[in-house]
């Protein structure tokens, strides 16, 4: 229950922040990144730091991650048969190869058939997801966004404590 | 000169969030505190689970130490469970100490250049099963192990059956016999051949030929020498005549073929009907008399299992040490998304994914014993990646009473797996003859393995012997004739030599075994059942000819119907045509004194 009060929270607090729609769906990108792929991998410390590092919705990122996390378990096969061509096809041997040989790279598993699948879907998704969210967040801002910042039901869910967490790291 | 106005200062973008930098930094302080609490723990447990995966069995760590700014990680308390026996362990050792390679854990690389093992000891008993692969049969551990027990099972052989000395009879289904279907069809045959040579005879059309010289003959009695005109009718008579026998010479030839063949039908009945005998016999449960395979019977089931269990160690070697250097694909780790698959990519000149550069062990082979002995072994060459390492792998151990050597050389696309050992001194269990009423206790004795696998050719022998073997007697057989004479034979044997020998292609292998006592068991049986085999052969013959000759009498006796109607009815129409066309021929020759051709 918390943790939906909290995505909620996260949707509304994200939508309604100060912060631009373009930081907004840069976050929500990071945090497609952390839900599409294996959570316990190293590129995804970095795109954590990432996350927190750089001015972009800390926020959107959570509900990034929240959102994509079971789209990411849908699509495992789709992952391990993208992994399965790309780490067996003749012409990318060599690359495989010199990468699978060179300190800190095997750390990421990227001769994971699902973790490399699914980081490649991850990228290619990544700039049609930053601009489709980017517009989106524009409309809704645009158009219903003062109304549902305006309704009780908005008021009651940004008065729980739970807020003050996300506040911490708003834009 | 005038500041301009901040609100009207497009704000600036800040790229990065300073203030999460300090928080970013706790959680490394953090998670780096985490890893040196439970790093060890980690280790210990991931050690365990790939250990248990590899190999099919439990692997349990007491406890594990990463020393890796040293580069040293220790183990105390490695119990390996044994992945075919339930409540046994392959091996336990008190404590394993290895230097490791740091810099190459950096490309997820085990490089350990030695291991030194200490208080090894082999066979313990466990109290809980500790087989993985043999119940799920998953992973490379658990295919492999299917494998080779499929292996391995081709080579049951029926034991004797000697437990109470009867020669079993199964009932015998006359579906399954031969000979009276053959004997259906001859019958058919028969038939069928009757009435086409009936037709054949009608379409002869003989009556009106014999008709038409019968009148001619009537004509030319009253006839003069003159009458050219009769003497041309009488020898246009002789020419019909002669044409007619010509056709019924032909159908005569196709009766005698026809009836050739329905005799040749019969005969083969015969031959069906010993083929029947050899199924009929084949359903008699006879002990074999021949020594090889009274060894085998004896023996096959406890000496095939050492074979099984080195081919299960070599296949598993050869499944995780292949030679060459193409991508491998593995199963990935567990985990709550798809495990996928891990695909390793060895590169030429390049560390090996995981190599073992030398090992030193020190185990004890009688733990029980009141002054266990120790002994001394070393292992080199252990890797992932053959190729990479261009060595084989090799493994020896030497001590009182024990030689033992291991080298499993994958360099080549055609691996070569040797394996042998000898070990002296070793008390094996008791255990029940399969097929005979007593018990062997072999005592101390002596076994030998050695075993070759070169690329799919299988070369194997392994052999026990023991100068002091003792034998009881199954009560539950005490008063069977087999029991009685089987005790006499073995009982007063002290020697127990047995080999088994398996060879050839690794799919179907010739599997031998031979035995100190195959030769003796052999010549008691034949003596004692020797008549019993002989009346029971008789009585299953007995029982195919009551069921066979009902079928086959009839048709045997209908063919020879056929034949000789056959041969009745074209001897008679070949009489009447030769008669007619005498009298033709001999009244011509009255009338005119000229001796036709």
């Amino acid at each position: 229950m918390f943790a939906i009060i909290k995505l909620i929270q996260s949707l509304f607090g994200a939508l309604h922040s100060e912060g631009t729609p373009g930081q907004l769906a840069a976050g929500i990108v990071l945090g497609s990144f952390l839900g599409l792929t294996p959570l316990l991998n190293i590129h995804n410390a970095v795109i954590f730091a990432a996350l927190v590092l750089l001015n972009v919705s800390f926020a959107g990122g959570m509900l990034g991650w929240a959102l994509f996390v079971p789209i990411g378990f849908l699509l495992d096969p789709l992952f391990d048969w993208i992994g399965h061509r790309l780490l067996l096809a003749d012409a990318l041997r060599g690359l495989w190869t010199g990468l699978y040989n060179t300190p800190i790279i095997p750390l990421t598993n990227f001769n994971n058939t699902v973790v490399l699948g699914s980081v490649v879907f991850a990228i290619v998704l990544a700039v049609p997801l930053f601009f489709a969210t980017r517009l989106g967040v524009v409309r809704y801002r645009a158009t219903i966004g003062e109304r549902v910042r305006r309704s009780r039901f908005y008021k009651g869910v940004m008065a729980s404590k739970a807020y003050n967490v996300y506040k911490m790291f708003r834009p | 000169m005038t500041a301009p106005d901040s609100r009207l200062q497009t704000p600036r973008l800040k790229v990065f969030r300073w203030r999460a930098v300090g928080p970013l930094l706790a959680l490394l302080v953090i998670v780096a505190i985490l890893w040196l609490v439970f790093a060890d723990s980690i280790a210990r447990h991931e050690s365990q689970r790939v250990g248990t995966q590899m190999l099919g069995a439990k692997v349990e760590i007491n406890d594990m130490h990463l020393d890796l700014p040293h580069g040293k990680v220790s183990i105390h308390g490695l119990t390996v469970a044994s992945p075919h026996e339930a409540f046994r362990n392959l091996l336990q050792a008190d404590e394993l100490v290895a230097d490791v390679d740091v810099v190459p854990l950096t490309e997820k690389k085990i490089i350990i250049n030695r291991i030194a093992a200490n208080g090894l000891r082999f066979g313990t008993p466990r109290h809980t099963d500790g087989r993985v692969a043999a119940g799920s049969g998953d992973g490379i551990a658990g295919r492999v192990l299917a494998e080779t027990h499929q292996w391995a099972s081709q080579f049951q052989v029926p034991v004797l059956q000697l437990a109470t000395g009867k020669i079993s009879i199964d009932s015998l289904d006359p579906r399954r016999l031969a000979t009276i279907p053959a004997a259906q069809a001859l019958s058919a045959r028969a038939d069928s051949s009757r009435r086409a040579w009936q037709a054949a005879f009608d379409t002869l059309r003989l009556g009106p030929s014999l008709d038409s010289a019968q009148a001619t003959l009537e004509k030319l009695r009253t006839a003069r020498a003159t009458d050219l005109a009769a003497l041309n009718e009488a020898r246009q008579a002789i020419d019909r005549l002669k044409r007619a026998r010509d056709r019924v010479t032909t159908l005569d030839r196709n009766v005698t073929q026809g009836v050739a063949k329905l005799k040749a039908g019969v005969a083969g009945l015969d031959s069906t009907r010993q083929r029947d005998y050899a199924f009929a016999r084949s359903l008699l449960k006879l002990p074999s008399f021949e020594p090889p395979e009274i060894g085998k019977a004896l023996f096959a089931p406890g000496t095939i299992k050492p074979f099984e269990r080195v081919l299960y160690y070599v296949q598993l070697a050869r499944r995780y040490m292949p030679p060459g250097l193409l991508p491998r694909a593995t199963t990935g780790p567990k985990r709550l998304r798809r495990a996928g698959e891990d695909v390793r990519f060895p590169k030429e000149h390049d560390l090996p994914g995981f190599l073992v550069r030398s090992a030193e062990l020190s185990f004890l082979l009688h733990p029980t014993a009141p002054q266990p002995q120790r002994y001394a072994g070393s292992l080199s060459g252990l890797t992932s990646d053959p190729a990479l390492y261009g060595r084989p792998t090799v493994a020896t151990a030497s001590g009182p009473e024990l030689g033992a050597g291991l080298m499993l050389n994958h360099l080549r696309d055609i691996p070569v797996d040797t394996a042998g050992a000898t070990v002296g001194g070793i008390r094996l269990p008791a255990f029940e003859v399969p097929g005979v009423p007593v018990r062997l206790d072999p005592g101390v004795a002596t076994t030998q393995l050695g075993f070759t696998l070169n690329g799919d050719t299988v070369q194997a022998r392994f052999a026990i012997r023991s100068s002091n073997v003792r034998w009881s007697r199954d009560s539950a057989l005490t008063n069977t004739t087999i029991g009685d004479l089987i005790w006499r034979t073995v009982s007063g044997i002290a020697n127990l030599d047995v080999e088994a020998r398996i060879s050839g292609e690794l799919q179907h292998p010739t599997f031998a075994v031979r035995s100190n006592l195959d030769q003796a068991i052999s010549t008691r049986l034949r003596a004692v059942l020797g008549e019993q085999v002989a009346g029971a052969e008789k009585q299953m013959r007995a029982r195919v000819d009551s069921l066979v000759n009902d079928k086959v009498g009839p048709v045997r006796a209908r063919v020879n119907d056929i034949q000789a109607q056959a041969q009745a009815q074209v001897a008679q129409q070949r009489g009447r045509l030769d008669d007619l066309q005498k009298q033709l021929e001999q009244r011509i020759r009255d009338l005119t004194g000229i001796r036709l051709p």
